[in-house]
């Protein structure tokens, strides 16, 4: 069962070509690394898969459904979460409030609101703080936690949502080699105790390997391999980062 | 034409500063130097309030004035920056257009709640003041609504202007999460503008003591009309024992706005 699907996806940014003609599905429980030089369309292709941004020819079908049939927000919510670098908590918050803030597509206005004084759904919290290690920081500000701290704040916060698929751009781009293996094992041990999708955009090839099953490598916007992750050989590596036009020239 | 002018455009603006001076020098000789220019008692008057200032009088009967009137300067300011911060709260967020999907509606709401915001701050509370005084007389309301409405423009221009740059990524991770445009506002906007909406809600605070001591000057009671009285009555003695109390209130709203601004994160 394929819950993302896409055929002949083209996107342009004015002159520029971000993605052209890309198709590929993934299954249900699959982990996918997109890979590929900065300016391959790895962080354009996640916008569209979350559908922030709308692509401008080809078919999206989530789950069996055209992305844009998802009209209500709580609709997409359930099925698809973001993660990106530190920067998309609220600093001023208590960490249980963005991690509760997972919980807004199901929450209406005044039960929200009421949160903010007396959280709602307090135990969902702090088993996601649990989960990530954080249970013990329930309470401090955000903004006074580590990068990795906070990165985990935002783990719990998709934990509280709990879509089917999981996208995740650059999650580790800022912080240290030791900070982010922690936080990709973390991240990939969760989604396979949720039985969740999980599509990440990455900078390390090493990382990709290590830890996701299939690896998508992209490179001026179309698809440059697409191999599950025991498949790949040196060569396909030095071919999607070598400076293409130069040596041609 | 360009090769020519091009050391012209360098000395641009020694030769305006040149112009400038030039014409402040020759304004000088238009200024009739008469001994009537400056008050012929002004020296005996600066001795005066010299005077008041080293020995204010502190006698119980005007301790006790400038207490009551210092208690009704505090509260015309406390009760106008309450409706400064309601009329600021309504108006600011709608005014900063985040409520609105639709691009177009988003255009005219901030067009229109930002005018009005405008429009209220554009007339001095003095102003204020003399328009309440002549409509609903000399009542304390006329005092809080002349402080409120002007003041409520400034604040919320400013906390229009302080949601519109809160930054994206937190706002699109909350929209990503499945929230309506009101929790955004409610677990986004509002924290990440409440730090510095606070400090400058103080800051405002304080001027609104300034403000509401002045604007007593129209009759309204409070600090600024006992300084009018004691001034008319060449009184400076009265005066500075008045001013001191105004000083004292300002240093009191600094110091606390200070402990409050250290507990405040970011």
């Amino acid at each position: 069962m394929h819950i993302v699907e896409i055929n002949n996806l083209s996107k342009q940014f004015g002159r520029k070509i971000a993605i052209s003609s890309l198709s590929f599905d993934i299954k249900k429980g699959e982990t996918v690394a997109l890979i590929g030089p900065s300016g391959a369309g790895k962080s354009t292709l996640l916008n569209i898969l979350a559908g922030s941004i709308p692509p401008d020819t080809g078919i999206y079908l989530l789950d069996g459904k055209p992305i844009q049939q998802y009209k209500n927000r709580r609709e997409l919510a359930n099925k698809i979460g973001v993660i990106r670098q530190q920067f998309d908590l609220v600093p001023a918050l208590p960490a249980i409030h963005n991690v509760l803030a997972g919980r807004l597509g199901e929450w209406g206005f005044f039960k929200s609101m009421l949160s903010l004084f007396v959280p709602q759904d307090k135990q969902a919290a702090a088993n996601a703080l649990q989960r990530v290690g954080l249970l013990d920081k329930m309470h401090d500000q955000t903004s006074r936690m580590s990068g990795g701290e906070q990165q985990r704040v935002a783990m719990a916060r998709l934990l509280v949502q709990n879509p089917e698929v999981i996208l995740a751009d650059e999650p580790v781009a800022s912080l240290d080699p030791a900070r982010a293996e922690d936080i990709l094992e973390m991240l990939t041990k969760l989604v396979a105790e949720e039985k969740q999708t999980l599509v990440m955009s990455l900078h390390s090839v090493e990382y990709a390997k290590k830890y996701f099953s299939r690896i998508v490598a992209l490179r001026d916007g179309e698809i440059f391999f697409d191999l599950p992750t025991e498949d790949i050989t040196k060569e396909h590596l030095t071919g999607l980062y070598s400076l293409k036009e130069l040596s041609q020239e | 034409m360009k090769e020519l002018l091009a050391p012209l455009k360098t000395h641009n603006r020694s030769v305006l500063t040149l112009l400038l001076l030039a014409a402040f020098i020759w304004s000088l000789f238009s200024v009739t130097w008469s001994r009537d220019l400056v008050h012929a008692g002004g020296w005996t008057t600066t001795v005066q309030i010299f005077e008041g200032l080293i020995k204010p009088d502190l006698s119980p009967e005007i301790v006790a004035l400038a207490i009551e009137s210092s208690w009704v300067t505090v509260v015309y300011a406390v009760t106008g920056m309450t409706v400064a911060l309601i009329i600021a709260f309504i108006f600011g967020i709608l005014g900063s257009g985040v409520l609105f999907s639709s691009h177009a509606v988003r255009v005219i709401a901030m067009g229109i709640f930002r005018g009005i915001l405008a429009t209220i701050r554009a007339i001095h509370e003095l102003v204020w003041a003399l328009l309440f005084v002549a409509v609903i007389g000399l009542s304390p309301y006329a005092a809080v609504f002349a402080l409120g409405i002007p003041y409520g423009g400034i604040l919320g221009r400013i906390l229009a202007d302080m949601i519109n740059d809160v930054p994206k990524e937190p706002i699109q991770a909350l929209r990503a999460a499945g929230a309506s445009r009101l929790q955004c506002l409610l677990y986004g906007y509002l924290p990440l503008v409440r730090a510095n909406m606070i400090s400058y809600t103080m800051y405002r605070f304080e001027c609104s003591i300034r403000s509401s001591a002045i604007m007593s000057f129209v009759g309204l009671g409070g600090l600024g009309y006992q300084i009018q009285l004691s001034l008319s009555d060449l009184n400076y003695d009265e005066v500075w024992t008045f001013l001191f109390f105004l000083i004292a209130i300002v240093v009191l709203i600094d110091a606390w706005s200070n402990s409050l601004r250290k507990r405040l994160v970011l």
